[in-house]
């Protein structure tokens, strides 16, 4: 095994410094692997409470009918915001702050392949989400038709409309960096016998996500683009006065959006396999059909995306197209949870804290799946669209499926990237706090959709009152417990107990990451490992 | 990193920044040569 000090760096003919530079160059210039992760993993944390912070507002405004703190425009600003915050600020970059962090150290490599423009895509994320956040103080506030920005809703947007798509190109072209970066070193950086299928899980998760960003995401900056030109230029591409087609935006947006939802999920899906098999103690069942099924999702979703617009009103044939090829999602994603729970299965488990969020990610996401399942269906989604029955469904996808992921991801690499043991009681605490909040939070708005009550709405009839006060209450207790992640993180960065290379000594960890010292060194790997 | 991988990473990444380049501006022809039916 090749633990090379980072003196041992003879041969390297690249511009890497060997130890990190101080202060806040370090930061600044940065080009390592692990300082860009940080960064990235920092960012999104402070992106998960602004969000937070938003969400906060607008439970507060629910919890009883009437208007109480905000007034209506303010409201749709936030939902909107808060949206494209938690997506393209918080899970997103979380992702690949984690990546950045574990990639190269999973396959054997001593970087990224691409480290200057991995500096790039990340320091241009603070520039975006500044421009985003500060449309809230430019006339006419921030965009509030919603994150999916249809028009001709989404053009009556004040003087902060170019801000907002300027900020949306410079997330895209930052992701799509970071994309082309993890596709890139992967495909030429492992380390010798590293076979694509001897690669661990989460690095095969991000590879497909890396694809589909770079199908995608230039979509998205197309729509929005076209949606510049319409109000700005004079073009009708989406207005129908014009001859142009305000449905047509809806079908690139969901083309993309759509991607979008699995870009956010699939490496998650990695993150859960590699934890169940090391607190399980036993191999990963069905490696293989794993990173089948991985597969088989990213391309079913580039197929399903008009199941998001099936009250438009289109053919028949295409209402049938859509909704069983996004039934169909369901097998791989069957694979998925059956050999998560077959790894489990007489395995001797363990349930320290990246476990705990794994095996809750497993119950929840579920949850999602099914009731996206229930979506699914077309004549049930005429009633469920746009009521709270979509907002309980991809929240339970995107907190206790992606966020759940990136907390145990956090939890179970943390002691390898300090070279801490963290506090595990208070790791505990935060995860039973989380979990019990979570479904108070999210799932009593399943009934309130059931009922009829619309999204995106500030004020609400009478009788969805108690089930409001219940999902406002859940959502506080909920956000004060991501403090408790915050402690927990600080603490672990400032000291503890030292962590072995193995850190989860007695478990059954895998991979070249724990063959690494913790915390390892500034270059990973400077002579590859030799896989058998 | 020795050239050959360099090389492969350099194509590589352009390859893909194209690939993300065409995505980009063939929906946005596409649209165009859709209005003009």
């Amino acid at each position: 095994m090749a633990n090379a000090h980072p003196s041992d760096t003879a041969h390297h003919d690249d511009d890497h410094h060997d130890q990190p530079a101080t202060g806040i160059k370090r930061w600044l210039f940065a080009t390592n692997h692990k300082d860009i992760g940080t960064m990235y993993l920092v960012f999104s944390l402070i992106m998960f409470f602004i969000g937070g912070a938003m969400a906060m507002v607008i439970r507060a405004e629910l919890f009883q009918p009437g208007l109480q703190l905000v007034d209506p425009v303010l409201f749709n600003q936030l939902t909107t915001n808060h949206a494209l915050v938690m997506i393209f600020g918080a899970v997103m970059p979380a992702f690949v702050g984690l990546a950045n962090w574990m990639i190269p150290m999973q396959i054997g490599a001593p970087d990224m392949a691409l480290p200057r423009m991995n500096n790039f895509s990340f320091w241009i994320l603070p520039f975006a989400f500044t421009l985003l956040l500060s449309t809230f103080l430019v006339p006419g506030g921030a965009a509030a038709g919603g994150w999916t920005l249809y028009p001709p809703l989404s053009l009556q947007t004040g003087d902060s409309f170019p801000m907002l798509i300027f900020a949306i190109h410079m997330m895209g072209i930052s992701s799509i960096m970071g994309a082309i970066n993890v596709i890139v070193t992967i495909m030429n950086m492992r380390a010798p016998g590293m076979t694509l299928l001897k690669m661990p899980l989460f690095a095969w998760s991000w590879l497909i996500t890396a694809y589909l960003l770079i199908a995608v995401m230039p979509v998205l900056a197309g729509a929005v683009t076209m949606l510049l030109t319409d109000h700005f230029f004079g073009t009708s591409f989406f207005n129908a006065a014009g001859g142009g087609d305000p449905v047509m935006f809806e079908h690139i947006f969901w083309f993309f959006g759509h991607p979008e939802v699995y870009i956010m999920i699939l490496p998650a899906f990695g993150i859960i396999s590699e934890i169940l098999p090391t607190f399980s103690r036993k191999p990963l069942f069905g490696a293989t059909s794993m990173i089948y099924a991985i597969a088989s999702i990213a391309f079913l979703s580039f197929i399903v995306w008009g199941h998001h617009m099936f009250v438009d009103g289109m053919p028949l044939a295409a209402q049938l197209f859509y909704m069983i090829s996004t039934m169909l999602i369901a097998v791989p994603t069957g694979v998925k949870v059956f050999n998560w729970t077959a790894t489990m299965w007489r395995g001797s488990l363990s349930f320290e804290p990246p476990m705990l969020f794994a095996i809750a990610f497993l119950f929840l996401f579920s949850i999602g799946g099914f009731s996206g399942l229930m979506l699914a269906i077309v004549p049930a989604d005429f009633q469920y669209n746009q009521t709270y029955f979509v907002v309980a469904h991809f929240h339970y996808v995107l907190v206790p499926g992606a966020i759940f992921g990136i907390m145990g991801g956090v939890y179970y690499w943390l002691p390898k990237w300090t070279g801490h043991m963290y506090n595990m009681t208070l790791a505990t605490t935060h995860f039973w706090l989380s979990a019990i909040f979570v479904n108070v939070l999210f799932f009593p708005q399943h009934f309130l959709g059931l009922a009829g009550m619309p999204r995106r709405i500030p004020d609400y009839a009478v009788q969805f009152t108690d089930w409001n006060m219940v999902s406002s209450i859940g959502g506080f207790a909920f956000g004060l417990s991501q403090i408790l992640f915050v402690i927990v993180v600080v603490q672990c960065v400032r000291g503890g107990k030292p962590a072995t290379a193995e850190v989860w000594t007695g478990a059954r960890p895998t991979g070249l990451e724990w063959t690494l010292p913790s915390p390892p060194p500034y270059h990973s790997f400077t002579e590859a490992p030799q896989i058998q | 990193m020795n050239s050959s991988v360099r090389r492969r990473v350099r194509n590589g990444a352009l390859g893909l920044g194209f690939l993300a380049l065409a995505f980009y501006l063939g929906f946005i022809v596409l649209l165009v040569l859709r209005s003009h039916h």
